[in-house]
């Protein structure tokens, strides 16, 4: 399953980035791979979505959404 | 300790409060300049601490040492060429300890000597933290000043720190494993997650990161969020046309004031006119949009500062990148609005290439104050100004009109070079939403004081150079045309005409006889099917040093003393009649044709400038004058044929 299957408020635990760069990306920005992320909220039209794990808080595409896979 | 002097750099992640404590260490011994080969800008400055000059370098914020975006590269690049002299203070988020230390561990891996400033104490306390910090220093093996660099707590201690420091051999992972990134940094989030745990106690809830999605819940909604952000834009726009007229007022008066005053310290004769006419002019119309340009940026610091910002570039991010922008080129946008070559600077935020570039060649599209005074005097030709269309005054829906038109235009433009352009790097949206804080106002005051000085310096440089150019284009003429004009008016003088007129009208004349005059009455027949006459070429010529100069060349044309009377210019171009018909030439037709015009031409220079600096390419200005010259002719063609 991948984070833009959930729906608002909907988390899992991050299981493998499949793109490298988006991978070393957001690993820097604090979503480490085996900890919660939570998918906060989907913008009006649909994308981009507002993601959150402890307390780091950032905005991705659905496109990059679709890279990061995870375990409910 | 020795007396040398002692260099520091500040890195960090961004939103960590790194140039608030860089303002908190420097105050007011700071420059901004600019990395080499690009245009990210480096801000230096200094400090004395116990008779020791120390220099400080701020480096753009970034997250890893595996750079995500020209910022980053930057400050990764800029490291790796310190020197053991060169002492690094990592500047971190006490309250979002894990992810900040991940920078740290890989700086003290490149074998840098580190001090760590934890920042944001005050908020640790507030959500009921406690970090040990003799512990954690052990840990890391690193001297750790906890700061508050918002009320510039901590900062001299930290400047001790600095002064009394000692290097140290020290590392964090075996290199072996940094075969592959994502590995590496796993290997160290899991010894940092060790120290954090061993290191922190949690007592409560993070208050300020809840409240946070709470008032999320309201901006980023989807009726609420937009009602919201169009609520704010309509208050920076009354704030920047209606506060900024006071202070505007003032310099314009301020600047005759010189003038005439300069005019009656020198000798007449050639220096004193280009002095008044040519320098002082060009300066007077640069040094006019400061305080809309101050406003302006007060509002997006403040935007910004907040956290706000990072929520419109999500609301927006859906829709503008169906036109090839990204969600953060709407602050760029927006700035437009006051002026480009801010703008056009702003968008150094934008990671892809592509999407930086389109934000930068449509960006002058949108109207900018200096259209204003250009709108203004031409929209009153055909619209008089108690002319209403139910509740709303005529001239105010027209001049919003060209906005929207200037607006729906650049994205328009923007779409079009989205299928032109091509580029395989990959267009994402990846945004940190900080948690809301109140702004922090010397940062306000700092930003200002840094946007305004290089709209001044840099725009300035250019504009100067045009104005003497300009100046000496309608000030001589080939041959000794200007000599028998004047003799011509040494007679007349004699004949009793009143001296003030027969001075506008020798200026008239001469103008007419100049290079300037010259120039436009060769590209009058390209004008004519645009229902422009020579006057207006000569004027769409001097525009190109700023548009707002449209007003001051046909002061000048149509031999108006006063430059500043725009009520008595506005009668004699209502009087203008076409040479060939003898009909009146300002009719509705050309007025629109030469509106448009306006809304569309790439008559700025500065901007120009300033775009060949950002995109280090001259194509991208020539293909923006092209395409912007274009658009301006035949929008301008097809409106004075429509209505003539």
């Amino acid at each position: 399953m991948t984070l833009n299957q959930l729906t608002e408020t909907q988390a899992g635990v991050i299981k493998q980035i499949n793109d490298e760069s988006l991978a070393i990306q957001l690993l820097a920005m604090g979503f480490i791979l085996g900890e919660e992320i939570k998918v906060e909220r989907i913008a009006p039209l649909g994308d981009p979505i507002l993601i959150t794990s402890g307390t780091n808080y950032i905005s991705i595409r659905k496109s990059d959404a679709q890279q990061i896979e995870i375990k409910l | 300790m020795s007396s040398a002097a002692k260099n520091i750099v500040l890195i960090g992640n961004p939103n960590t409060g790194k140039s608030t404590l860089f303002n908190a260490l420097t105050g007011l011994n700071q420059k901004i300049g600019n990395f080499p080969g690009v245009t990210v800008d480096k801000k230096t400055g200094s400090y004395t601490f116990k008779n020791n000059k120390v220099s400080v370098v701020d480096l753009p914020g970034t997250y890893s040492l595996n750079p995500n975006s020209e910022d980053e590269r930057v400050a990764k690049k800029y490291l790796e060429s310190t020197t053991k002299n060169d002492l690094i203070v990592v500047v971190a988020d006490a309250t979002n300890l894990k992810r900040n230390l991940l920078l740290f561990t890989q700086i003290i891996d490149k074998g840098k000597q580190v001090i760590l400033a934890l920042n944001m104490m005050d908020l640790l306390e507030k959500n009921r933290q406690e970090i040990d910090l003799n512990k954690l220093s052990k840990l890391l093996n690193c001297p750790i000043i906890p700061i508050n660099a918002r009320i510039e707590k901590g900062v001299d201690e930290l400047k001790y720190a600095i002064h009394s420091f000692k290097p140290k051999e020290h590392s964090f992972i075996d290199k072996k494993y940094s075969a592959n990134v994502v590995d590496e940094t796993m290997l160290r989030f899991n010894k940092i997650n060790q120290i954090v745990n061993e290191c922190t106690t949690k007592n409560g809830e993070n208050k300020s990161y809840l409240l946070t999605k709470k008032i999320d819940n309201i901006i980023t909604h989807k009726v609420y969020g937009y009602l919201t952000f169009f609520a704010l834009l309509f208050f920076i726009f009354q704030a920047i046309f209606s506060w900024a007229s006071y202070p505007m007022d003032l310099i314009d008066s301020g600047f005759i004031f010189l003038c005439d005053y300069v005019n009656h310290l020198l000798p007449e004769g050639m220096l004193n006119d280009l002095i008044v006419n040519g320098i002082l002019a060009g300066l007077g119309g640069i040094v006019i949009f400061v305080p809309q340009i101050a406003i302006l940026f007060a509002f997006i610091t403040i935007l910004e500062d907040t956290g706000y910002m990072a929520r419109v570039s999500f609301l927006m991010d859906r829709i503008l990148r169906q036109f090839g922008l990204n969600g953060k080129s709407v602050i760029p946008l927006l700035s437009s609005t006051a002026c480009a070559i801010p703008a056009i600077m702003g968008a150094r935020t934008i990671a892809n290439y592509k999407e930086r570039l389109i934000t930068i060649m449509v960006a002058p599209l949108i109207s900018c104050s200096a259209r204003i005074p250009v709108y203004t005097i031409l929209i009153a030709l055909v619209v008089s100004e108690d002319e209403a269309y139910g509740i709303f005054n005529l001239q105010g829906l027209l001049v919003m009109g060209l906005y929207l038109l200037g607006f729906a235009t650049a994205l328009l433009s923007a779409w079009v070079m989205k299928l032109i352009i091509k580029s395989k790097e990959k267009s994402t949206f990846t945004l940190e939403m900080p948690i809301y804080r109140a702004p922090r106002w010397k940062n306000v005051g700092f930003e200002i004081i840094s946007k305004v000085k290089i709209f001044l310096f840099d725009a300035g440089k250019v504009i100067i150079a045009i104005s003497i150019i300009l100046w000496v284009l309608s000030s001589y003429g080939p041959g000794n045309s200007f000599q028998e004009i004047e003799l011509k008016y040494s007679v007349a003088d004699l004949n009793d005409v009143s001296n003030v007129e027969a001075q506008s009208m020798m200026a008239a004349e001469k103008l007419e006889a100049s290079y300037a005059g010259i120039i436009g009455k060769t590209i009058e027949p390209a004008i004519k099917p645009l229902g422009f006459d020579w006057k207006i070429g000569i004027s769409l010529v001097t525009s190109f040093a700023a548009r707002e100069v449209f007003v001051g060349t046909m002061a000048t044309l149509y031999s108006v003393g006063d430059e500043d009377n725009t009520k008595s210019i506005r009668e004699k171009m209502m009087a203008a009649t076409n040479r060939e018909t003898g009909e009146k030439l300002y009719t509705k037709a050309t007025t629109f044709s030469l509106l448009l015009f306006y809304v569309f031409a790439m008559q700025c220079m500065a901007t120009l400038a300033i775009v060949y600096r950002e995109t280090n390419s001259i194509k991208w200005p020539i293909i923006q004058v092209i395409y912007m010259g274009a658009l301006a002719y035949f929008s301008s063609l097809l409106v004075y044929t429509i209505f003539s």
